[in-house]
């Protein structure tokens, strides 16, 4: 407006000073030195997709706003990439502003922390944890020998006559495997020359990998008797003592879980058959029938048979990305009813076994009740008080017509109380006891062994030095390999995996047994990598040496000893770099007929590199006919996920599975694809905006490695799959905190494992409370 | 109801021709008659064979006697097929014994094989299956025939050994069945359901308790989870009770703790399982049953008749040994006895939505391995049918002059309606099954 400079009264200066005033007022003070309000830029510019409080939008962005970037990077972000729809819409400041509003209001840590706290939750059992909690709490009476095998193969004693006659004996020697062809008559013409029968007995153990179904098979025409997880001497697993001169396939089926020893006992004799053989195979679950191999044999002889409960439970809860007992279904409870019911046949049949008594004794009842007051307080994982020993012990006893039945109901009860199926009941009041059933479901997911209990009842098991040192100790037994085992398969996906079908002309000899030898070349090295002594990380990405056996060593054409056995194998073309490259994983992330870059890419953002990712905002399926056929995998996945709605998260996925383009659907090096030569280097962007070259699987290991990121991604799924609760329930800083240790440590991953229990075993433990106060 | 029936219905009964109309109608008398009528098989075994001149009635025909061995059977006689002159005619490997055991049922030869007997070539399994487990196979393979076990093998007094000697069931070539010998172990297997829910029942209170004292012990965060299991096992309490209503026509029987599977208590154990056998017939849980007395070659001592030797021995002793004739005749007899038992008690049962008894629809057949013990002669051995449901004419004493006992096996399976051409080795079938209406 015009201002007449003649006309200007003392009224009218009055009238413009208030209206500079009223108009300055309006514009809001800016925090920290920037012109704009964050909360109403997100308000006007975010809240449409992101919510109010950016809790997410149904139909448009689901998923909280909440991440791990720092504010500088998340301003960055937001400048460079928001809105979704228009990123140029939103200028430098108010990036700054709204960054720095939506970081202090709902997207950190702490103010996630703030808002949600994250607590330990009460939950109940997983199946894996039930398994082998019931299966230690057997073990408990029969006796249990943590033990590393270093031989392989059966003890075999022979016998220069039929029946195994002691004073027949010729010799024993380690067998590697059981799989002979006596022809006519006799394993050698010098011992077995004065007659033509013999004997032989293997005695030894079983060590299978997987959990699961088992089946066994003796191909004889002689007769045998076979005993796996069985101590029953008159009713072994296979009775074939009563032969008929012809070849037979003898088999049987059990339920095993892995990672422990079951004794295995083979009898076998040759009488008046014309030619004598015995060979024993198995098909382990994902497995294909076979000669069961020497590793998974060992001498060692006397170890008592495990409780293996079969009832099939339904699947835990694993949405959070790892699996939980945070649910409960009727089909949970009725599995959770049968289970204990066949526990407590279990119980009954081995009665005479497991109290050491017989049911002629005058003290029977007495060993009876004992036995079942030990068993409750073993399931407990604390000392029963007496009104509890009064409900599942002393009541049951009186109530129940047969001590048989007494039995029965007190173990059933036991295993149905709150108590044995909740883990952290005890959380308000922690206590030794409850430290050492931290310890040994965080290791092990099982009971405490006797070694814990005693320290528990003992009042030493609640400094951080105490702790320390029994999470030491369990590093060796064989329970924390087998749970790392299965943390590792979920890590890289193997879990999921079912089968592999893949086109048979293009890829003839990648037989169901190429793909056994595979899955179990990437155990080992994958045992390897976790269980030697430096137990380093960074092997796991960057390792060039691959365990290979002869007819794997054929199909990927790198070199071949001969051996039936997995040997670690260097290639000469630095080509494989640990797991990214294995060929059991990159032909898992492939179609029946081409590598799928989308799947590994998905995998290395998700698994590796550890950024978020959302479902895709519509589903499509890749249609090979779709395109044209001279086109490479590379150029149909670029053309496919081009529209804007998918490059949000394609222009993250795509560099990273095209960088593994090298490797066909069954994981083997190639140059060429349908006669075009591969084009494998890409550019990635980080989430701040960072490039980064990549031209093959070491570069996405090395940026792996270098990235804090990708390093708290790989600690903070190994703490979820340890402890079962989110790590924010332990503070704000434990992350931080693990990953200095971590690397301070050379990424030693047996050092992190010990260093998440502890943090587990030690919360709420400011106060130890005395763990004497139950009677 | 067919003619057969109302002449038997009317008989029993006591009615006259003028009463039936009215009574037809009625349902509430379940005169409706099933659709086919049930059909039932016990076969029992006793080894050692037996004393020929105590044991064949002389005359044949329906006017015929019942000697020492077969009276305890006297008020059953016009149920009775007594069926002598048939042989096991299988040959090949195995001593008499074991072929006289494991042919029995299955009528073909067995396997060679590492099993070494007294004499002869050593042996294996059976290369067929038996004549029970066909008819189990049959009864199983339809459904109005198809029970929850199909057949039940009892034991009494078996020893606890796999071999050609201890088995006579068989499901296929080189499949024995092993029977079970302990009523405990049956009776677990039959009812240990029924059991289990009994004391799960017991305990379900108990855990409901539990779960609401736990409840008020934690955060109030954590209680949902709690209170859906508490809701789920008052469910489950409700559903375990429901169940209980069952199906079962008749409760398990009740057995006395703590019989051990011993010699001297070969009489009780006999008796726990025909309660048993009979008992699953009731609930209808099995169509065809065994039940073997020891094995062949068994060497019980039957302490309870005062004799103190062995029976194989026993049996081998030659005839002239007037004191073991006694003594055998005795246990013989005594086996008798065990079956007039079976049969009381079927015939005392009402047949479950049908006429007549039990024993009007089971057909029970006694079977031996030898006919005598010292020869180890396979002739004559002691085949009696008793019962009915299977067509056969009743009240007979029979000579079929030699027939190989195929024949039988074949006419078991026409009755049941299992019209096969052959049974075990096809061979020994000339001539079909043997003609029993």
């Amino acid at each position: 407006m015009r201002i007449r400079e003649k006309q200007i009264s003392k009224f009218g200066w009055m009238a413009l000073l208030l209206m500079i005033v009223a108009v300055a007022s309006t514009v809001p003070l800016r925090a920290a030195g920037s012109a704009v309000n964050g909360a109403s830029v997100y308000r006007g510019m975010c809240s449409k997709c992101h919510g109010r409080h950016g809790e997410g939008v149904k139909g448009k962005y689901e998923d909280a706003l909440q991440g791990n970037r720092l504010l500088e990077k998340l301003s960055r972000y937001i400048e460079r990439a928001m809105p979704d729809d228009d990123p140029g819409k939103c200028s430098t400041p108010e990036a700054v502003a709204v960054a720095d509003y939506i970081y202090k209001s709902f997207y950190s840590r702490e103010a996630r922390a703030r808002n949600h706290p994250a607590r330990v939750e009460l939950v109940r059992l997983t199946n894996r944890q039930y398994v082998n909690t019931v299966a230690d709490l057997f073990q408990h009476f029969t006796g249990y020998e943590p033990f590393i095998p270093t031989d392989h193969g059966l003890s075999g004693t022979y016998y220069a006559a039929k029946f195994l006659m002691a004073d027949k004996r010729v010799t024993n020697r380690l067998d590697r495997t059981v799989d002979f062809d006596f022809g006519t008559g006799v394993p050698d013409q010098e011992h077995y020359k004065a007659t033509n029968e013999f004997s032989i007995e293997w005695l030894g153990c079983l060590l299978p990998e997987e959990t699961g179904d088992y089946e066994f098979m003796v191909r004889t025409q002689n007769a045998m008797r076979l005993w796996v997880n069985n101590d029953h001497e008159e009713n072994p697993s296979i009775d074939a003592w009563v032969s008929s001169g012809q070849l037979a396939e003898h088999r049987v089926r059990m339920r095993l879980i892995g990672g422990r020893a079951y004794p295995l006992r083979l009898q076998y004799f040759r009488m008046a058959d014309k030619t004598a053989s015995i060979s024993l195979f198995w098909k382990p679950p994902r497995g294909v029938e076979q000669l069961i191999p020497a590793r998974n044999f060992s001498p060692k002889w006397g170890l008592h048979p495990v409780f293996v409960e079969t009832t099939a439970f339904p699947a835990d809860d694993s949405s959070v990305g790892y699996e939980r007992g945070v649910s409960i279904s009727k089909a949970w409870d009725e599995a959770a009813t049968q289970a204990a019911i066949e526990a407590a046949h279990y119980a009954v049949d081995n009665l005479d076994h497991l109290t050491k008594s017989k049911s002629t004794d005058t003290n029977r009842v007495e060993k009876l009740t004992q036995f079942c007051t030990e068993f409750a307080a073993t399931a407990f994982r604390t000392p029963l008080t007496a009104e509890q020993k009064q409900l599942l012990v002393t009541d049951q006893f009186k109530k129940a017509k047969k001590v048989e039945d007494a039995v029965k109901r007190s173990v059933l009860l036991t295993l149905k109380s709150p108590e044995f199926l909740y883990v952290g009941l005890q959380e308000q009041h922690a206590d030794d006891f409850v430290v050492a059933s931290r310890l040994s479901f965080g290791l092990w997911d099982s009971l405490p062994d006797a070694e814990l209990e005693k320290l528990a009842a003992a009042h030493q098991l609640h400094s951080s030095e105490q702790i320390a040192r029994q999470a030491n100790r369990m590093l060796n037994d064989p329970r924390t390999r087998a749970k790392m085992q299965a943390i590792l398969h979920h890590w890289l996906q193997m879990d999921r995996v079912e089968s592999f079908s893949k086109d048979e002309k293009l890829f003839p000899g990648f037989t169901p047994e190429v793909v056994s030898d595979l899955r179990i070349s990437l155990d080992q090295f994958l045992s390897d990598a976790v269980w030697s002594e430096a137990s380093d990380y960074r092997k796991l990405l960057l390792a060039d040496y691959l365990y290979l056996n002869n007819r794997l060593a054929k199909f990927y054409s790198i070199g071949g000893n001969g051996s039936d056995d997995f040997v670690k194998v260097t290639p000469d073309a630095k080509e494989r770099f640990g797991v990214l490259t294995h060929p059991y994983l990159l032909a898992a992330f492939s179609y029946t007929k081409q590598s799928s870059p989308i799947h590994r890419g998905v995998f290395l953002t998700r698994n590796i590199v550890g950024r978020a990712l959302r479902p895709p905002p519509m589903a499509q399926t890749f249609n090979d006919a779709s395109f044209a056929p001279n086109q490479t995998m590379r150029e149909k996945v670029a053309q496919l996920t081009r529209p804007q709605a998918c490059q949000s998260c394609h222009s993250v996925i795509n560099p990273l599975g095209f960088s593994l383009e090298n490797f066909d659907a069954v994981g083997r090096y190639r140059m060429r694809e349908n006669d075009r030569p591969i084009d494998a280097v890409t550019e990635y962007t980080t989430d701040d905006g960072e490039k980064i070259k990549l031209t093959g699987a070491r570069d996405i290991a090395e940026f792996a490695l270098s990235s804090e990121q990708a390093q708290d991604a790989f600690i903070e799924q190994l703490f979820n799959q340890v402890v079962k609760q989110p790590m924010l329930a332990y503070g704000v800083e434990v992350k931080a905190g693990l990953r200095k240790s971590f690397v301070d440590s050379h990424f030693n991953m047996q050092k992190l494992l010990v260093e998440i229990v502890k943090i587990s075993a030690l919360h709420g433990l400011e106060k130890p409370v005395s763990s004497s106060s139950k009677s | 109801m067919n003619a057969l029936h109302r002449r038997q219905f009317i008989k029993r009964f006591g009615l006259t021709a003028a009463a039936l109309p009215f009574i037809m109608g009625l349902p509430s008398l379940g005169l409706a008659a099933p659709a086919r009528p049930r059909q039932r098989l016990v076969i029992v075994f006793s080894p050692n064979g037996t004393i020929p001149t105590e044991f064949w009635p002389d005359a044949t025909g329906t006017n015929f006697q019942l000697k020492g061995i077969l009276s305890p059977l006297e008020a059953y006689k016009d149920r009775m097929l007594v069926l002598r002159g048939l042989a096991n005619k299988v040959r090949g490997d195995g001593d008499g014994h074991m072929r006289g055991m494991s042919c029995l049922l299955t009528g073909i030869e067995l396997f060679p094989g590492n099993i070494q007997g007294g004499s002869d070539t050593p042996a294996g399994w059976a290369k067929g299956p038996s004549i029970d487990q066909e008819l189990k196979g049959f009864f199983q393979s339809r459904e109005v025939t198809r029970t929850r076990f199909g057949s039940l093998e009892f034991g009494v007094g078996v020893t606890d050994r796999a071999d050609p000697w201890t088995r006579m069931s068989y499901g296929r070539p080189n499949q024995p069945i092993a029977p079970i010998s302990d009523p405990y172990q049956m009776y677990q297997k039959l009812y240990g359901q029924l059991r289990d829910r009994e004391n799960l029942e017991s305990i379900l209170v108990d855990v409901r308790d539990d779960l609401k004292k736990v409840r008020k012990l934690i955060s109030a965060e954590d209680r949902r989870m709690l209170e859906q299991h508490e809701s789920l096992v008052r469910q489950m309490e409700h559903e375990v009770k429901e169940s209980e209503r069952q199906k079962l026509l008749v409760g398990p029987p009740s057995f006395e703790d703590g019989i051990a599977d011993q010699n001297d208590n070969v009489p009780r154990l006999s008796r726990m399982q025909i309660d048993l056998l009979v008992n699953s017939f009731v609930n209808d849980m099995a169509r065809v049953a065994t039940l073997q007395y020891t094995k062949s070659v068994g060497q019980a001592k039957m302490s309870w008749l005062n004799i103190t030797d062995t029976h194989h021995t026993l049996s081998h002793e030659p005839d002239k040994n007037t004191d073991a004739v006694d003594k055998l005749i005795k246990i013989n007899r005594w086996f008798t006895g065990e079956i007039r038992y079976l049969v009381e008690k079927l015939s005392s049962t009402p047949e479950p939505g049908a006429t007549g008894s039990m024993l009007d629809h089971t057909l029970i057949v006694m079977a031996n391995e030898l006919g005598k013990g010292n020869s180890h002669t396979l002739e004559n051995i002691p085949f009696v049918l008793i019962g009915g449901g299977f067509g056969f004419k009743m009240g007979r004493s029979l000579n079929l002059d030699n027939q190989p006992h195929n024949r039988l096996h074949l006419a078991l399976a026409h009755g049941a309606g299992h019209r096969i051409p052959t049974f075990g080795k096809p061979e020994l079938c000339t001539g079909g099954p043997l003609n029993l209406v």
